[in-house]
């Protein structure tokens, strides 16, 4: 019974997607709407094909442009972990910390991220620093948020044993603080690299010569949506594999968490 | 013992949190009247402020601006509302339907909403539609991710205690998996609105001539970093405002949930 | 006793349970008889599969292999009560509109289904809550209501699956006699799902014992005592301590 759900699933979801594909694919040749306008999905793999190793029409390759992204998400992102977590961390735990940190982070922390690309861009300029430091700035609130929040919620009880068996701050914010905080830091960390992925699109599409979000941009420009959809595509699937590698890596560091 | 505000541990930290806001304002105080800084200085920015308020830009006052932007993020937020509800709903609670449609939405859906600009001034213009649709796509998302899962983890217990009380399976949905999903749901209208929010000061940052997604942008190509620096203050506070509004909204929609977590 | 007539034939119930690993058998060929507006408390320990029995009686599972047969024929959903353990209130409704649930959902006018719900809140002794939430009301309260939005539906059968396991041992005994005070206002069949063998003592027409699984009645008790029953009598004590040795043995 349990295998043909599953079959049954698999042959409708394939369906499903098959009759997307055909309506999209008839919508362009009966000439519903014009493929300048929505290239068919025939057009969108040729496109695909080509730009793997054609710089023309917007000067780079797919995946130049790919690498030029993910560069800088990646610096941006880690920068924001490697910050934010412990911030966030120390914050929550240490009372000093907290009321240090906690006013100037309040006054960051209602910004949206797209809101922070025009004051960096004249800051620093239209670089690749500018950008990553967009990034940056986005991945890092939900980072410090989600690890401060985390650590909180350390139940006192756990805390309380630790104390009783004599262990100092330092090892009940190791022992007990970070391991019970850490299924909430991975929620953090997930929300932050989705955010910073998605600020990245917008950095580029303002501001940029390569990159994922300047090729969709371009694509705009000279009227090309086969270019467009092929960088929306390449743009989603890579933010689903971070995603996916991100929740492999909290499996092995956090293996209590996903367990029911 | 009473412990007052003000005990000297208490008063300790205090004086933390005044030291750091004051570092804060001193370091952008010394770093923006250096020579040949490209910050403006608070009072600079404090009067451009003033100056917002007191004269259009772009042929547009600041309540236009901000006017421009709350009816493009409302109009879309309100339709992704009622369509992702219903969406969600059918996720939850018909197989079928989400068997041939799931696989087709999970490619679409972590395309982030920003990345849909193009190619939706291409289908619509640059005009008002654009923008609501693009607003749509941000809302929307979260919305029926939410209905679906709240549907789809509706306790059993209650579905049980349903069943027994006789109801149809219509009234399985409407009396008993929906209520019961209202909290997740609301938590993904909220979800939705500051993703909204963003998409359309995204937006309007890529192209409009109102909004305050405009008036930002505007001030980075004129080099005016004080319009710069109001505009985030404002795009802050109406993102404030709005999650406000709903937290509001959920007290009123929900009462017994604030019983709960008493 | 005058010739009982049996409402519910249960022959050679069967149930396992599959998980990745491994099947699980909880009720083995279970075989009993329920007579009408009989007080009838099924005994067995933690874990036995007393509350699958009662959800396939309800028809909320169903069984692998065996029949249960009702005299008056098959009940629909919402023709058994049902009383939860964790009360499973509709936390958006509040006391009144959890009772009426039943009645809304076969669109009984307002004004009737309002009157019938708060007969069965003044019942139970809840008048005065009907507008409150469940989340405002403690925990034998909330059984109350539970209890209410059963006898509600007006059905001849109630089930009722250790509906007070999970309060505290003042509240149970209160609950305990208030469950006997309904009884002999609202004449029905009760089958009452309980580990607690003083409870099953005072509450029973008649006990049935059940082993720990796979299950399957081992035992049948019929406690000659007048009501009320106390605690601290003799022969109470006497079937209790019966009880319990036979608990051991069959676990």
């Amino acid at each position: 019974m349990k295998k043909n759900k599953k079959l049954k699933r698999l042959v409708l979801g394939f369906l499903g997607i098959a009759v997307f594909l055909g309506i999209w694919q008839l919508a362009g040749t009966l000439g519903w709407v014009s493929t300048k306008i929505l290239a068919s999905p025939t057009d969108v793999v040729a496109t695909f094909i080509d730009k793997l190793t054609n710089p023309k029409p917007d000067g780079s390759t797919l995946p130049q442009h790919i690498w030029a992204s993910l560069k800088l998400a990646l610096i941006g992102f880690g920068a924001a972990c490697v910050i934010g977590i412990p911030l966030g961390l120390t914050m929550g735990f240490f009372k000093g910390m907290d009321h240090f940190f906690n006013p100037l982070f309040e006054i960051i922390r209602p910004i949206p991220p797209l809101a922070w690309i025009p004051v960096i861009l004249l800051i620093l300029g239209i670089g690749t620093t500018a950008k990553a430091f967009i990034i940056f700035v986005a991945a890092f609130v939900p980072c410090l948020l989600n690890s401060y929040v985390g650590i909180k919620r350390t139940r006192t009880t756990l805390i309380n044993v630790a104390k009783t068996s004599g262990a100092t701050d330092m090892q009940i914010f190791f022992k007990v603080g970070l391991p019970s905080a850490l299924p909430m830091v991975f929620t953090g960390v997930k929300v932050s690299l989705g955010t910073s992925w998605a600020t990245l699109v917008a950095a580029e599409m303002l501001s940029s010569s390569v990159g994922l979000g300047y090729m969709i941009q371009r694509g705009r420009t000279i009227v090309r949506s086969d270019i467009i959809i092929v960088g929306m595509l390449t743009i989603g699937v890579i933010g689903a594999i971070l995603v996916f590698l991100l929740s492999l890596l909290e499996k092995k560091i956090a293996p209590w968490r996903n367990k029911k | 013992m009473k412990k007052t505000r003000f005990d000297r541990g208490n008063l300790k930290y205090y004086a933390l949190s005044v030291l750091s806001v004051s570092l804060l304002l001193l370091a952008w105080f010394v770093y923006s009247s250096s020579a040949n800084a490209i910050l403006s200085t608070p009072m600079e920015v404090i009067e451009r402020f003033a100056g917002v308020i007191r004269s259009p830009i772009a042929g547009t006052s600041l309540a236009g601006h901000i006017w421009a932007s709350l009816k493009r993020v409302l109009t879309g937020f309100i339709v992704a509302s009622a369509i992702g509800i219903v969406l969600g709903i059918c996720f939850g609670w018909f197989e079928t339907f989400r068997d041939i449609v799931w696989p087709i939405f999970s490619i679409i859906r972590p395309i982030p909403p920003i990345a849909w600009i193009p190619l939706v001034i291409l289908w619509a213009g640059i005009g008002e539609t654009a923008k609501i649709i693009i607003v749509f796509i941000a809302c929307v998302m979260p919305v029926v991710l939410n209905t679906f899962a709240g549907i789809e983890s509706a306790d059993p217990l209650l579905l049980d205690a349903g069943k027994v009380l006789g109801a149809n399976s219509r009234q399985m949905l409407l009396s008993v998996a929906l209520p019961d999903s209202i909290p997740t749901i609301i938590a993904g209208m909220k979800n939705a609105l500051s993703t909204g929010w963003m998409a359309v000061v995204g937006a309007e940052m890529v192209v409009a001539r109102e909004g305050v997604g405009f008036l930002i942008i505007s001030g980075m190509d004129n080099l005016d970093i004080s319009l710069v620096l109001v505009s985030i203050v404002i795009i802050a506070c109406i993102s404030a405002c709005l999650t406000f509004i709903l937290n509001r909204m959920e007290g009123v929609l929900c009462p017994w949930l604030k019983l709960e977590n008493k | 006793m005058a010739e009982a007539r049996k409402q519910i034939t249960v022959k050679g119930i069967c149930k396992s349970f599959q998980n990745q690993e491994q099947s699980l058998q909880v009720l083995q060929d279970v075989t009993l008889d329920v007579n009408e507006n009989e007080f009838l408390v099924i005994l067995g320990p933690g874990q036995c599969g007393k509350t699958v029995l009662l959800n396939i009686l309800a028809g909320l599972e169903s069984a692998d292999s065996g029949t249960v047969e009702f005299a008056n024929g098959t009940p629909k959903y919402g023709e058994i009560g049902f009383v939860f353990q964790r009360y499973a209130l509709f936390p958006w409704k509040t006391v009144l509109q959890n009772v009426e649930m039943h009645h809304k959902f076969q669109r009984v006018p307002k004004k009737e289904r309002r009157e019938q719900a708060m007969h069965f809140i003044r019942l139970v002794g809840l008048d005065g809550f009907e507008n409150a939430y469940p989340a405002q009301l403690s925990g034998g309260m909330k059984q109350r209501v539970g209890i209410a939005r059963a006898y509600a539906t007006r059905s001849n059968i109630i089930l009722m699956d250790e509906p007070f396991g999970a309060l505290d041992a003042q509240t149970r005994y209160q609950m305990q006699d208030e469950i006997l005070k309904i009884r002999s206002a609202e004449k029905t069949t009760v089958i009452f799902v309980t580990n607690n063998i003083e409870e099953a003592v005072t509450l029973g027409d008649r006990i049935l014992l059940m082993s720990n699984k796979p299950s399957s009645i081992v035992r049948e008790y019929v406690p000659e005592l007048p009501r009320p029953r106390q605690n601290t009598d003799r022969a109470f004590m006497d079937l209790r301590n019966v009880i319990a040795q036979d608990m051991d043995l069959a676990l």
